[in-house]
């Protein structure tokens, strides 16, 4: 036996080197695009914040803390960041606990509705919220009494709203994978199921949930377009950027708060890979798939919550598309189709180019965490570490500052990159590192959950990384890779922040054609031309799905035949 | 997979030869509005058949930032219509060059920079957009002056740019610091600012989220104001006595353009009697002499002498005071 396994390791040592080669450019590509597209320019970045006059120092970091504004928008956004984390994650729970540990039927509406908010520009949250909850909204003029939404309170429920499909995306790939096997065991050792909630699916569900929280705080506290149209007074981190870069065309200041929203960052990713640290990694072998049976108490509850949250998604959107077909919100509520009838701003000629980069970003982008988290699980902790807290991120940089650090970066001649300048394809790169982090951290979630022991086999059997990766990981990870196409694709089509920097005079997308509507006061066309938007992502988002599903038929058939 | 990344690197690659550089065309950088955009430029196309204008729109703050960005190796050729107290920032009039385009000599020094770097056709105003319909909800007089604000019966009914972050923010304080001098001045904004209901980071937010009820007054722009009325929202504009703020809209040349014939025959263009015809149309603020507004004056209800309504703005102060004011003003009232 020890003979025959030393005889096969021999025979196996030329395949091994080339696996070496295979994980390099695993782990080498997409960690070459994280560095180009992303370090680097915040490398820029940090020069900037450290530019006082025609030479560098502390000074504006020293200006920056001894100003009042700054320290009262760090509570605010300390403050604002934990209680958005605490709020979707909690209901993120429910909600992926619900999808993938109960049984009820719905789900599929559910999950399409969950992800509304992911595929609605920025305008039509705001204005959902405020046509909804407003001061002269609808709820406020049923009830008879003014309700105050600007604040934290409108903040909380704008951010939580953006927020929550996320952590569900992410808590889910925790979930959804879960072996049915140790709920048997636990069934037959008379576990009852709060016992088996407690001991079993929370402790898995822990990578997942840590990773939602940490992307929920970060995205909090690097967002500006909720904050300014429902934050009112409320102060934030990214308000004062803006002010400092937009208002008082201030960069070097602007920059250095840029820079200081990543340390909150940095330091709760530590905090996190510290608690990780303790719990031990993969799973027993052999995966059977969880099918939950019926628990009328359980099921009807989770059931009513997460209808109950879904009916607040899509009455928030629901509101702004039916506006769209109002003649004058609020005051002459006849229906008619004018605000369809766009002419200005490029009309509707900004919406095909803005599918072809997002696809193009959605595509790339899922490749390339796929072959980061692939890499990454065969290299040494002490190499994988510092790449995964890099890979971990961009999220904290706001958009605006990624934006403009694409500008700074690559509107120089100094290096050959400068021919991605003006292009659609430096668009759908910079719309992929914004939203690299939830779709690394997705992948990784998923990852975190594949028994090693499965590749080992397929190692020991001769297969090498290329083979394991296709026949066993690919198959394994798809629903997660299939959840960051879609995140990718529909962030893609509606981010503003980042992209309203690079747009040029012949190229542009949709969400600067919203911006650019809006800013001219025809912010009823702007909510045309978002419905509009949000349908054809729908639209392209069920197509796709179509073809999966018999993509996925007919290779069943192969199989059967 | 492998396919997966063969499209995707020739998608790319594809993207990448799209490149938008071709060599006569013109880059011309703005914060006008849309609609004059589109008529400008069909008329400056019709004028110069051989260059292809590019116009890239952007607000007046992002299109600072964008600028001061792309400074190391600028893009634009031209700045047209833009803020002139944005123009007026030091880091931005370095990136200029002196020309004196055809025909605006005849503009007031007022409304040109002495060294040529600028010149300034058209402008715009500040206003207050009064929601007529929550006026009457809450019963509240309609205001006429910054004064008539201080009224508690307004509290929390108020919206105002932070000058902080909006150009309208800092016309509005400076057009108050100015008209009333220094000391009232910021008594002034000192009585408003209990009834002031939130700072926002837009100009233009205030006259939008009064326009549909949100709040009754807000303090904003005319042409938002204007554009609502003609929508059809309920709303009065209304122009504060002893003077309301306004900015001048600047058009200069950028020293780095690579294309300075065609971009100096578009500001000659700027200054065209045609094109003054068309401001007629669209501008209520026209700082060519003997002419006047009338046509889109009218249009708004707004005086036939516009000049009686605006505030005695010096523009090379105001923005000399900016960081100042600025700063005080953050101190004072920042939320």
């Amino acid at each position: 036996m020890s003979l025959a396994e030393t005889s096969s390791r021999a025979r196996m040592r030329p395949r091994f080197d080339a696996d070496r080669l295979l994980t390099l450019a695993c782990i080498g590509l997409p960690l070459l695009g994280l560095i180009l597209f992303f370090a680097y320019p915040m490398v820029i970045v940090f020069l900037r914040s450290i530019t006082v006059g025609d030479s560098y120092g502390l000074g504006n970091y020293t200006e920056v803390l001894g100003s009042s504004g700054f320290w009262r928008a760090t509570r605010h956004s300390l403050a604002m960041g934990g209680a958005t984390t605490v709020l979707s994650v909690l209901l993120g729970f429910i909600i992926a606990h619900g999808l993938y540990r109960c049984a009820f039927r719905g789900k599929w509406l559910i999950r399409s509705v969950i992800v509304l908010p992911l595929l609605a520009p920025s305008l039509v949250q705001a204005l959902g919220l405020i046509f909804l909850l407003g001061r002269n909204g609808v709820i406020s003029r049923m009830l008879g009494v003014e309700i105050e939404i600007y604040g934290f309170w409108g903040l909380l429920i704008a951010n939580t709203l953006y927020a929550l499909p996320q952590a569900v995306m992410i808590i889910g790939a925790a979930l959804v994978l879960l072996d049915a096997r140790t709920y048997e065991a636990a069934e037959v050792m008379g576990a009852p199921p709060w016992r088996q909630f407690r001991d079993l699916t929370l402790p898995a569900a822990r990578f997942g949930i840590l990773n939602a929280a940490f992307v929920c705080f970060t995205i909090t506290i690097t967002d500006f377009g909720n904050a300014a149209v429902i934050g009112g007074d409320y102060s934030v981190l990214a308000t004062e950027i803006y002010s400092q870069v937009v208002g008082q065309r201030n960069f070097n200041m602007g920059a250095v708060v840029g820079i200081m929203l990543l340390l909150p960052t940095v330091i709760s990713y530590s905090i996190e890979r510290q608690a990780m640290k303790r719990q031990q990694a993969g799973q027993i072998t052999g995966q059977e798939p969880y099918r939950p049976s019926f628990a009328p108490l359980r099921d009807i509850s989770m059931a009513a919550l997460s209808l109950l949250i879904c009916a607040g998604i899509l009455s928030v959107i629901g509101i702004v598309v039916y506006a769209s077909f109002v003649t004058l919100w609020p005051y002459n509520m006849a229906l008619s189709p004018k605000h369809y009838d766009i002419t200005l701003a490029g009309g509707y000629s900004s919406l095909w180019m803005t599918i072809f980069i997002s696809l193009a970003a959605a595509s790339g982008g899922t490749v390339a965490v796929f072959l980061m988290g692939l890499g990454l699980r065969r290299l040494p902790k002490a190499v994988a570490q510092p790449i995964q807290i890099l890979a971990a991120m961009p999220a904290a940089v706001p958009g605006m500052v990624l934006g403009l650090a694409y500008i700074l970066t690559f509107n120089s001649t100094a290096t050959p990159l400068y021919l991605l300048y003006g292009t659609a394809a430096l668009i759908a790169i910079v719309n992929f590192y914004h939203y690299h982090t939830q779709g690394f951290l997705t992948v990784m979630t998923g990852f975190r959950q594949l028994p090693s022991a499965l590749e080992e086999a397929a190692g020991s059997l001769g297969a090498g990384l290329g083979r394991t990766a296709r026949d066993i990981v690919a198959p394994f990870i798809a629903p997660m890779l299939v959840s960051v196409f879609f995140f990718l694709f529909m962030r893609s089509m509606v981010t503003l922040s980042a992209v309203v920097f690079l747009t040029t005079p012949d190229l542009s997308v949709a969400a600067v054609t919203i911006m650019r509507l809006d800013d001219a006061g025809l912010t009823s066309q702007a909510a045309a031309f978002s419905t509009c938007v949000m349908g054809v992502v729908c639209l392209a988002v069920l197509s796709m799905k179509v073809t999966l599903a018999l993509l996925r038929r007919r290779g069943a058939n192969k199989g059967a035949t | 997979m492998n396919t997966w990344t063969q499209t995707t690197a020739l998608s790319i690659a594809a993207l990448c030869l799209a490149a938008p550089t071709l060599a006569d065309e013109l880059t011309v950088y703005t914060a006008l509005e849309e609609e004059e955009i589109a008529a400008y430029v069909e008329a400056a196309q019709a004028a110069m058949p051989d260059t292809e204008i590019n116009v890239l729109r952007l607000s007046t703050g992002k299109l600072g930032a964008r600028l001061l960005a792309e400074a190391e190796n600028p893009q634009a050729d031209v700045i047209w219509g833009w803020a002139v107290s944005a123009m007026m920032d030091p880091q931005i009039l370095e990136m200029l060059e002196p020309y004196e385009a055809a025909g605006s000599d005849v503009l007031p020094e007022k409304f040109r920079s002495g060294d040529g770097k600028w010149f300034a056709p058209i402008g715009y105003m500040g206003a207050f957009c009064v929601n007529t319909a929550r006026l009457e909800e809450k019963g509240l007089p309609m205001p006429s002056s910054w004064a008539d604000l201080e009224d508690p019966a307004f509290k929390d009914e108020i919206l105002m740019p932070d000058p902080n972050s909006s150009g309208t923010g800092y016309l509005h304080v400076n057009a108050v610091l100015q008209s009333m001098g220094e000391e009232a001045g910021w008594a002034q904004l000192a009585a408003v600012d209990p009834n002031m209901a939130q700072y926002t980071s837009s100009g233009s937010k205030p006259c939008k989220s009064a326009r549909v009820g949100e709040y009754t007054v807000g303090i904003s722009l005319a042409f938002t104001a204007m554009q609502s009325i003609e929508e059809g929202y309920p709303l009065a504009m209304v122009f504060p006595e002893g003077g309301v703020g306004y900015e001048l809209e600047a058009s200069g040349l950028m020293a780095s353009s690579d294309n300075k014939e065609a971009a100096k025959a578009f500001l000659d263009w700027t200054m065209s009697d045609e094109v003054i015809g068309l401001y007629q149309t669209y501008k209520a603020l026209i700082t060519v002499p003997g002419v006047d507004a009338s046509e889109a004056a009218e249009k708004a209800g707004l005086p036939a002498e516009i000049s009686t309504i605006l505030a005695d703005v010096d523009f090379v102060k105001a923005a000399e005071d900016q960081m100042a004011v600025k700063d005080k003003w953050k101190e004072k009232f920042g939320r």
